[in-house]
């Protein structure tokens, strides 16, 4: 397996708090990588630290291997491909499903000013196959502001998705879903599985990461608790201690 | 957004009938029927702050970046636009400002020769205030300085620039600001002609403003500055460098409030470094608020409004106009917080409801 992200000893802290302390972190293109862990493990800190929005003291952090993240910045990372699904859902209100879509889907990553005067009809058949994908193709000239929940959760993936990263880091995405949405999210990640994408998924709910991802990894208290299977991890005396309790 | 809908469309069309019956009006060519100098004037002026508004608007409406010193770059084109007018007067006349005189100076400096002609001029004034707009805010957005601390930062900057203008050695007349304009485009300042030009240029240029402005914010670029309103970092951890597009609206922004600016100052014949107090550019931002932000129309609507009750409550009863206009942000504040616009779909809510409520015999009948 190809590894698209290679986290090597990284430590985080801040002030006095160490968030994430001497890691070691893969994810592999093609695979779904659960990470969970109690609140305050460091699982936000550290899609913080690949997207740039958190600097970390050490450690490195590599995209392909090769690609040394800690020098690019925020915008460069998407631009490489990194793209991130925040946990409380993050869409543009008072636009419309297709303008949040349209604003999402660069035609001219190096040129802000092309990218402004894009002709939108070029667009069309990604935000369309995007729409289908996550299943608001009826809505899409409603504004993002009306949707449910659950619905801009999804308006965001696609938002992500319409990026085509290759990784894929999605914090939280059924939080606050109801059962329905839970099941029609968990199938939505399966179908974004591909050979050239690596997924990361952020999430407490166990059944929801036993369904999508491949393996998992624990953190507990910003180190690695435990790295397999969820079927093993639910066995495992350290992580019943921690998370999952007896 | 649609370019012309409801609100935008009776505005352009009151602006363009204003366009037309300033002149008919202010030159007399009616018998009988005429509208003062001074209504002139005082049409001209209020469309100036109807410029600034939209400037203003343009910022906050469009991307949600409050500005409370937008005076700065209005009274900076006001200074450019007093520089020229006082080397055509000096070039008319051969008299010196008393400021100059006052200053122990034989001439005016050098460097104003490139106040001489009006095109360099109204170069000089869409260019240089953009410019100094693009590097505090290029140092403001890139430290991501935000919300209310750059309002703050806005103000600060205003009263500052206020302070360097009241000092005589500064070179703009301190104090007693530059007054003493002898003509406007060849005509007389004060007079028929140069305001009746002046009203209708700073007309001309909110209807262009207008429609300009509702063509940027219906575009991606428009769509870009609502998404950085409502979640900027979404649209950064979307790949967009939003440094580059705050700034381009900034600049276009000051532009425009500098133009404003420039079309004002001729029209009060005067300008000092009041036009740079905070009260001021505070007060911009009430006029967006109480008339209603988002689509230039409200702010149009705000500084007319605003200002047209200013310039007659402030001649019939000048104690009355600050609780007049804290009572109309009261009102806006706590009935229509998106300002006058919000009239519309309120009344209609409110109205909706009225029907839907029983009178409250009925409604105690239910009860029982």
């Amino acid at each position: 397996m190809t590894q698209a992200i290679t986290v090597e000893a990284l430590t985080v802290t801040f002030g006095s708090f160490i968030a994430i302390q001497d890691l070691s972190f893969h994810a592999g293109y093609g695979h779904v990588r659960g990470l969970i862990g109690p609140n305050g493990a460091g699982k936000t800190t550290l899609l913080d630290v690949l997207t740039g929005k958190s600097r970390p003291q050490r450690g490195r952090v590599l995209l392909d291997g090769v690609t040394d993240l800690a020098r690019l910045t925020e915008v460069e990372r998407v631009l490489a491909g990194i793209g991130r699904k925040f946990q409380k859902p993050s869409v543009f209100e008072a636009l419309t499903v297709w303008e949040n879509l349209d604003l999402a889907l660069r035609l001219h990553r190096r040129s802000l000013l092309r990218e402004v005067l894009a002709d939108a009809g070029a667009k069309r058949a990604a935000i369309d196959s995007v729409l289908a994908t996550i299943g608001l193709a009826a809505l899409s000239e409603k504004p993002a502001g009306v949707l449910s929940h659950g619905q801009k959760q999804w308006l965001e993936i696609g938002m992500v998705l319409v990026q085509e990263p290759k990784v894929l880091l999605l914090d939280e995405p059924v939080a606050g879903m109801s059962d329905e949405e839970t099941a029609h999210t968990a199938t939505l990640v399966q179908s974004l599985r591909a050979p050239g994408r690596a997924i990361v998924v952020v999430e407490h709910d166990m059944d929801f990461v036993e369904q999508v991802a491949d393996e998992i990894t624990v953190l507990h208290e910003g180190r690695t608790l435990f790295e397999g299977s969820m079927a093993a991890a639910r066995d495992d005396s350290r992580v019943i201690e921690v998370y999952i309790g007896r | 957004m649609k370019i012309f809908e409801g609100a935008s469309l009776v505005t352009a069309v009151l602006l363009a009938l204003l366009l037309v019956l300033l002149p008919v009006l202010g030159l007399q060519f009616l018998p009988g029927l005429g509208l003062p100098i001074y209504a002139v004037n005082v049409a001209g002026q209020v469309m100036c702050f109807a410029l600034l508004a939209m400037s203003v608007d343009l910022m906050w409406g469009g991307a949600g970046v409050l500005s409370l010193g937008h005076g700065l770059f209005f009274a900076f084109g006001g200074y450019l636009c007093s520089m020229h007018l006082l080397r055509t007067a000096y070039a008319a006349t051969h008299v010196l400002p008393d400021f100059l005189l006052f200053m122990g100076h034989g001439g005016f400096p050098a460097w104003w020769a490139f106040a001489d002609t009006a095109p360099v001029t109204l170069l000089a004034v869409l260019l240089l205030p953009a410019l100094l707009a693009f590097g505090f805010g290029f140092v403001s957005f890139r430290s991501r300085v935000n919300g209310v601390y750059f309002s703050i930062i806005s103000q600060a900057l205003t009263y500052t620039a206020m302070l360097l203008m009241f000092r005589n050695d500064t070179g703009f007349g301190g104090n007693n600001g530059m007054t003493g304009f002898h003509s406007i485009a060849g005509l007389s300042a004060g007079g028929v002609g140069a305001g009746v030009l002046l009203a209708e240029t700073a007309t001309a240029s909110v209807l262009a403003a207008l429609l300009a402005g509702r063509v940027l914010l219906a575009s991606r670029f428009g769509r870009l500055l609502a998404a950085i309103r409502d979640d900027e970092p979404r649209l950064r951890f979307l790949g967009y460098e939003t440094l580059w597009l705050k700034l381009a609206a900034w600049c276009a922004s000051a532009a425009v409030a500098a133009l404003a600016g420039a079309l004002y100052v001729p029209q009060v014949g005067i300008i000092n470094p009041s036009l740079l107090d905070p009260s001021l550019s505070l007060e911009i931002a009430v006029w967006v608020a109480i008339g209603g932000r988002g689509g230039l129309v409200g702010a149009i609507l705000g500084a007319v409004l605003v200002n047209l009750a200013k310039f007659w409550l402030s001649a019939a009863a000048p104690d009355l106009w600050p609780f007049v206009l804290s009572l109309l942000v009261l009102l806006v504040v706590l009935v229509l917080p998106n300002g006058l616009l919000d009239l519309r779909n309120r009344s209609r809510a409110w109205l909706g409801e009225l029907a839907r409520t029983p009178p409250p015999r009925l409604r105690r009948r239910a009860a029982r």
